[in-house]
């Protein structure tokens, strides 16, 4: 019997502004011991079919259809019926580990807590059980640990403890909604390893909801895919990921940057073509090279894009002039005293005129704050920062206001970088304003346009508010409010990781093309290894405020110097399934070896 | 952080702020059209009269020095004599400072048990009827000036009702005060109005936050019913920014007193400050003035104290 079945489940949301249909007809079904994997991009409404498998749905939602959980109808249950059933048959780990936990409620209390809820256990012998599930989850001292607040524990840590209530009663059903995607990869990898144990040992069904088609590849049995509320494909992880029949799968799996790993098929990357994948034996979707005739929907991006190999012969015809940006031996602490932070120590880098250098490492290494002194926004304690040959610690007043202008910057977040209270139109003007005082206001107007014209955005957005547009637009406003200046520097910290692969893919294609006519150099901060290797020249691996190692993209990402940047690369999963298992079984003889 | 390094931080600053108050007052205070002697020996004083006013009350001096003389006797906790009372400053307001104090605690502790289960309540039943008719009369409650509402309680309950009287014990003693709850109903009632409104309305928005929290659905996906996930989570997580609010609302409470003293005539420091305002009596306004701005700074400084208690993300510098 399926532990969870999915029959024709619709979804109808009651807004001010009407009804909005999120899941139209979804029918899936999940084994026990099974693991199915829920993807497809934001509004698809893959987290809605998730919650109304638990009845979690929000008020303003409408269900219909059937969905039966272990024999039991969950659309339409009462909430006394439903809680008996949530947490003990069913549970839930959610996408934000920081959010998903009682602030004020210690972690041993708050598994407790689920245990008690449908166990008659003594507050003592629940105590004594939740020691043991942390235990379990892999936290360390678990007695001791017990007894901390959520803000005591690392991200990855917390989620070990949302995993440990959602485990407490052992379910035949475990939902999984986004459970990696606030994490590090190399958090992530282990997190994953925990949750597969997990379900192996017990036989949970999982029904996992991600958009990462690495984590599919590395966890999932069968696949679903959605696109606006349907499934339009579902087969076994092996059939989707490797021979997509919708056009839709085709496309999404086309969007995804693959990280090319020196091992894996072992495709040696040459000077030129090396994005057209024309080795590539072990990947038949040949993600960065779309088939002829493929629509125009698969936009041949990377082919557009600087392909990693060309752009050092021009890098080393521009590396006559000064770095654009040179930070030594830079040093910042936060806070002061014995519990001060080094955010950094000994830093140096390097942007040369027109190079893209990718500052890649894992949360709190130190990456951004790299990207921020380069910014002058943050102040040094030691070392010295240097813009277009200018000392920027000696610069005052308008000498720093000036050199200043010539940096350009795109944050991670679309919705919180840009005023909600000004127009698209005013958000690009605004750096005008602050730096070119004198320009008229016909010509300041004319350079908006020409900016908005530049990130392909129509000129009708301008008198729109930011939070009239979608994530990618925004995120190409930002982009325009960088560039509307013309720096000789874009600093980009994790442009991307808010949006979706396809839209992430646009905008990322048109930081590039903008890059090849307007002759700026990128420091481009991120997370994804996968991004830096397909857009980033030089890359730098920074790890607790120290940088790791750096050198050209391919040579590091492929022959990584260092133990660090080797298990970092070794972490993040690859969308291929066959590929995925073989470096996974690869990681592990590699690790008791 | 250490506790005790915290709290001596704390109580430093608090000092400084009590310093700057006090220059504030002194200043505005001087600023005054005609100054006091002008107030205490009326429209009728020759100019020689005033000088010789001045003269001997020290007020022809340079304002440093008079300030920092003021200073210097506020240390051996001399506050002055007042004007027109022609008692020590420190005596009256020793007098009249545990009314008020028994009068603003009461409403205030009213006005909480009061609010604090409505704005939950309120949330659970977000736009519903209930909500609706509870929000508007907050709104009424809120927006009608105090002694407008002390009026109407008045009327209603000392004519129409005949239920309380309508003054408020008149004793000398915290005993002779107590001994007459009747009549301390109306002037608490009317104190805790406004509280009642404005505390119910910020407990119904934490609430309301805290319910769209991912914790309340974490604790829902674990089997949690609606009872355990409001009063094991919600309450405490609202409870910290009400608690946060409460210090901040201490000089609105001594404003209130202010307004319901008078309308009952209960000679607590409103009446004392009110007095002294129409007769500017300097040494006695200045003297309520520095005791509610400590009031005020103790209250902010306790409800910070309470907070690290409640909330452990504070005391690691984490909130």
């Amino acid at each position: 019997m399926n532990i969870l079945d999915i029959e024709d489940l619709s979804v109808v949301f009651t807004t001010d502004t009407g009804d909005v249909p999120a899941v139209g007809g979804v029918s899936l079904r999940v084994r026990p011991g099974e693991t199915l994997a829920l993807v497809g991009e934001s509004g698809s409404g893959k987290s809605t079919v998730a919650l109304a498998a638990m009845g979690l749905l929000p008020g303003n939602a409408r269900a219909s259809g059937r969905v039966t959980v272990d024999g039991t109808e969950i659309v339409g249950a009462g909430e006394a019926e439903l809680a008996g059933l949530r947490g003990r048959t069913a549970s839930m780990v959610f996408q934000e580990p920081a959010s998903a936990l009682d602030p004020l409620t210690r972690i041993g209390r708050q598994i407790a807590e689920v245990v008690r809820n449908h166990r008659p256990l003594s507050r003592a012998e629940a105590a004594r059980e939740a020691v043991e599930l942390l235990r379990k989850v892999g936290i360390p001292e678990p007695e001791r640990r017990a007894s901390a607040f959520p803000f005591q524990l690392s991200g990855g840590q917390r989620q070990r403890v949302v995993i440990a209530m959602a485990i407490a009663n052992s379910p035949s059903l475990l939902i999984a909604d986004e459970p990696t995607t606030a994490l590090d990869v190399t958090v992530q990898a282990e997190i994953l390893d925990l949750l597969r144990g997990l379900a192996a040992d017990s036989g949970t069904g999982v029904l996992l909801v991600t958009h990462n088609m690495g984590v599919v590849a590395d966890f999932a049995d069968r696949v679903a895919v959605m696109l606006r509320g349907d499934v339009v494909e579902t087969g076994s992880v092996e059939e989707v990921l490797l021979r997509p029949t919708h056009e839709y799968t085709r496309r999404l799996l086309a969007a995804v940057p693959r990280l090319k790993v020196d091992g894996e098929g072992g495709v040696p990357v040459g000077a030129t073509g090396s994005v057209t994948g024309a080795g590539e034996a072990s990947a038949p979707v040949a993600a960065e090279a779309p088939a002829p005739g493929d629509g125009q929907a698969t936009a041949p991006v990377a082919a557009e894009a600087p392909a990693p190999g060309e752009k050092p012969v021009a890098d080393d015809e521009e590396a006559a002039g000064p770095p654009v940006v040179h930070l030594r031996d830079v040093a910042v602490r936060f806070g002061r005293g014995p519990g001060a932070v080094r955010a950094l120590d000994g830093v140096s880098l390097d942007v040369r005129p027109g190079e893209t250098v990718g500052l890649v490492g894992e949360s709190g290494s130190g990456k951004s704050t790299a990207a921020r002194v380069a910014l002058g926004l943050v102040p040094t304690n030691s070392g010295s920062v240097s813009l277009f040959g200018t000392d920027l610690g000696r610069a005052r007043g308008r000498a720093r206001r000036a050199l200043l202008s010539g940096v350009g910057v795109v944050l991670q977040d679309p919705v919180a970088s840009l005023d909600a209270r000004m127009s698209v139109a005013e958000c690009v003007a605004e750096p005008l304003r602050t730096h070119r005082r004198g320009m008229p206001a016909a010509e300041r107007r004319e350079r908006v346009a020409e900016a908005l014209e530049l990130v392909r955005l129509p000129r009708e957005l301008a008198r729109r508010g930011p939070r009239e547009l979608s994530g990618g637009q925004r995120q190409r406003v930002s982009l325009a409010r960088a560039l509307v200046l013309r720096p000789r520097l874009l600093v980009a910290d994790e442009p991307t990781s808010a949006l979706d692969v396809s839209v992430q893919r646009t905008v990322l294609e048109v930081i590039a093309e903008l890059q090849d006519e307007l002759g700026f150099a990128c420091l481009f901060v991120s997370h994804d290894l996968a991004v830096v290797q397909e857009f980033a020249q030089r890359v730098v691996v920074m790890r607790a405020g120290r940088v790791e190692e750096q050198g050209p993209t391919m040579s590091t990402l492929l022959h990584p110097e260092t133990e660090y940047t080797r298990r970092l690369i070794a972490a993040v999963p690859v969308p291929d399934p066959v590929a995925q298992r073989r470096r996974r079984a690869a990681d592990r003889t590699g690790a008791t070896a | 952080m250490d506790t005790l390094l915290y709290l001596t931080r704390r109580v430093l600053q608090a000092l400084a702020v009590i310093l700057i108050v006090t220059i504030v007052v002194f200043c505005l205070l001087h600023a005054l059209p005609g100054g006091p002697a002008r107030g205490i020996l009326g429209p009728q004083a020759t100019a020689g009269q005033i000088a010789a006013f001045n003269h001997e009350q020290g007020l022809d001096r340079p304002l440093p020095v008079q300030y920092a003389y003021y200073l210097g006797t506020l240390v051996h906790g001399d506050l002055g004599t007042s004007y027109t009372l022609n008692e020590a400053v420190s005596r009256l307001i020793e007098q009249r400072l545990p009314k008020t104090l028994v009068l603003t605690v009461l409403s205030a502790l009213v006005g909480l048990l009061l609010a604090i289960p409505l704005g939950m309540w309120q949330a659970v039943r977000r736009n519903k009827p209930a909500d609706y008719v509870i929000t508007t009369l907050s709104f009424v409650a809120y927006s009608t000036p105090v002694y407008f509402l002390g009026l109407v309680l008045v009327l209603l309950f000392t004519q129409t009702l005949r239920w309380f009287p309508s003054q408020a014990p008149q004793g000398d003693t915290l005993a002779q005060v107590f001994a007459d709850p009747a009549a301390l109903v109306l002037p608490v009632v009317t104190g805790a109005a406004s509280m009642i409104a404005v505390f119910s309305r910020y407990m119904r928005a934490a609430t309301l936050e805290n319910l769209s929290e991912d914790y309340v659905r974490t604790a829902r996906a674990g089997g949690a019913r609606q009872g355990a996930i409001l009063f094991r989570h919600v309450f405490r997580n609202s409870l910290t920014p009400v608690v946060a609010m409460l210090g901040y609302y201490v000089p609105v409470l001594f404003g209130g007193a202010l307004v319901v003293e008078q309308l009952f005539n209960y000679p607590g420091m409103g009446l004392l400050f009110w007095s002294a305002a129409q007769s500017s009596d300097y040494p006695v306004l200045l003297g309520c003035v520095l005791v509610i701005s400590v009031a005020t700074v103790v209250g902010t400084l306790l409800a910070d104290v309470v907070q690290r208690i409640v909330d452990p993300r504070v005391k690691a510098g984490r909130a």
